[in-house]
């Protein structure tokens, strides 16, 4: 059992399983009695695991009415398969989210912690759906390392690590991330990791206030305005 | 009435052949330069839209909000602009109960503005469920040739329901970045049909994944969409259980095999290569939709 589940849910986390890097079952924060799915070890998600992730969502909406639901990320993105692909994947993938919003439409809360890698589509196929998003500060956060970056776009590391200064949008990790609004707190990975995830879970509204955050913390300057003034020209 | 190839049209004739004649309404268009602060700094030409047209129209007499990615623009790529525009129309539809249209032309996320996009598309994936338990209908058109990919691809799936053509692709991972990590026998991204196969509206129409496949015209397109404006797909117990019992069947069916043909020939297609020249409308009438519970 990875050592991080121990730190979130103390004894408790001998009721979770992994099976292939996919983490689903039942165990308590603090008091508080939650369901729990997850990736671990930096896996990649593939259709299988959407599945599986769905059905543990599934099985706590049915027989745990109102039990909050605490979402680990540790993966480094879509697995990179033609099978799953022709099998389509994104609809797998938006199933997992369908599941999700049943659950909040129920009155689950949904609670995001980034542990470990929290990147791209892995990120966007359940912890980004949350109601209240949360990282550790040696999470690795984002949409693709600089490097990577680079290669794809031909904009030198050097220009784009200059820009990353100003811009967290293009940094990689926690704390750009936040920066952004993308996450609500970054949590030191050697904390009290109980206690805040516990009055995470009390102070959880299904308002996404990333936008405003974003703009908030100055990370995310366009966003919110960008919104509210489609919202004002429609209601025209 | 015009039999004009969608794919062959940017997004403001598709926009203009679509919609009900001059019903379109533009909301923040080119001379408001809303546009993005990442792609001066990076020495890359802006957009005065940002590669997102959104405005309200109307389909038949009813209303939509509607938005189409310009493809020409980054490769119709999400920045913070463009989804907050997306967002801020989506949210629009929920609060008026007028249907979500959008014409689906993208890769995924702007490489270029980092982080800041694929937030923006959770966003929005937030505002279409939102939409959904409302009772608002959301639809996805696929018809382009960049289809929808990574975030986009997902995001699309979110929607409830899809138009798609014969030319239209819905994926996460696109040809190219499967070969690049996989290596040329995974994904040979040459392989024109293959890609087709794998990730088309033909494929995707058989498996259920498209609930509307219609030729590459806007004539047709616009009469799918219509064809969906009064199916809000809200997500509910029953509906995701079901599609739980359908994908794990689907897996259980087709995950070991590596060819498409052969979700072809389990959905009853005879004459593959008949069947690989049809246009989308003329598929659809051979193979006629199975109902969603199946």
């Amino acid at each position: 059992m990875s050592p991080i589940l121990s730190q979130f849910f103390g004894d408790s986390a001998a009721n979770l399983s992994v099976t292939n890097q996919i983490l689903t079952g039942y165990a308590s924060v603090g008091s508080t009695e939650v369901a729990v799915i997850g990736t671990v070890d930096g896996t990649y998600v593939n259709d299988a695991a959407a599945l599986q992730l769905a059905a543990h969502v599934l099985d706590c909406v049915q027989s745990k009415p109102g039990l909050p639901i605490v979402m680990l990320v540790d993966s480094a993105g879509q697995e990179p398969n033609r099978t799953a692909e022709m099998l389509g994947l994104p609809v797998y993938f938006a199933h997992l989210l369908s599941c999700l919003q049943v659950a909040r439409d129920a009155g689950h809360k949904l609670i995001a912690v980034a542990t470990g890698k929290a990147i791209g589509g892995a990120f966007l196929c359940y912890g980004m759906f949350a109601d209240s998003i949360y990282a550790l500060d040696s999470a690795q956060l984002g949409l693709m390392p600089v490097e990577a970056m680079a290669a794809v776009t031909k904009i030198p590391v050097a220009t784009l690590e200059e820009l990353s200064k100003r811009m967290p949008a293009l940094e990689f990790g926690a704390k750009p991330f936040a920066l952004l609004g993308g996450v609500q707190e970054v949590w030191p990975a050697d904390g009290a990791l109980p206690d805040l995830l516990e009055k995470a879970i009390a102070s959880a509204t299904t308002e996404d206030n990333r936008a405003l955050l974003g703009k908030e913390r100055g990370g995310r300057t366009l966003a919110y305005d960008v919104r509210q003034r489609v919202l004002a020209e429609s209601a025209k | 009435m015009s039999r004009v190839p969608y794919h062959e049209l940017k997004a403001r004739e598709r926009i203009a052949a679509i919609c009900d004649r001059g019903s379109f309404n533009e909301i923040l268009p080119p001379p408001e330069r809303v546009m993005s602060v990442f792609l001066p700094e990076l020495g890359i030409p802006v957009s005065f839209d940002d590669g997102l047209i959104i405005g309200r129209a109307s389909l038949n007499g009813s209303p939509v909000y509607l938005a189409a990615q310009v493809g020409q623009f980054v490769g119709g790529s999400v920045g913070e602009v463009h989804s907050a525009k997306l967002v801020g129309l989506i949210e629009s539809a929920a609060r008026d109960k007028i249907p979500f249209v959008m014409l689906i032309e993208s890769g995924g996320v702007r490489l270029h503005e980092g982080s800041s996009g694929e937030i923006g598309i959770a966003e929005s994936m937030r505002a279409v469920f939102a939409c959904r338990t409302l009772g608002v209908a959301t639809i996805a058109v696929i018809g382009s040739d960049i289809g929808a990919y990574g975030g986009m691809g997902i995001f699309s799936a979110c929607c409830g329901s899809r138009v798609m053509t014969e030319h239209g692709r819905l994926g996460v991972s696109g040809p190219i970045v499967i070969e690049k990590w996989m290596g040329k026998q995974a994904f040979d991204s040459s392989d024109r049909a293959l890609i087709w196969k794998t990730s088309g509206g033909k494929t995707r129409y058989l498996l259920g994944d498209a609930d509307v496949l219609v030729d590459d015209s806007t004539d047709a397109v616009r009469a799918g969409i219509i064809s969906l404006l009064g199916q809000p797909a809200p997500v509910t117990l029953g509906s995701v259980s079901a599609d739980q019992q359908r994908l794990e069947a689907r897996l259980v069916q087709f995950g070991k095999t590596t060819n498409p043909d052969d979700i072809w020939t389990a959905s009853g297609v005879t004459d593959i290569a008949a069947a690989s020249l049809a246009s989308g409308g003329e598929f659809a009438n051979s193979y006629p939709k199975k109902s969603s519970a199946q």
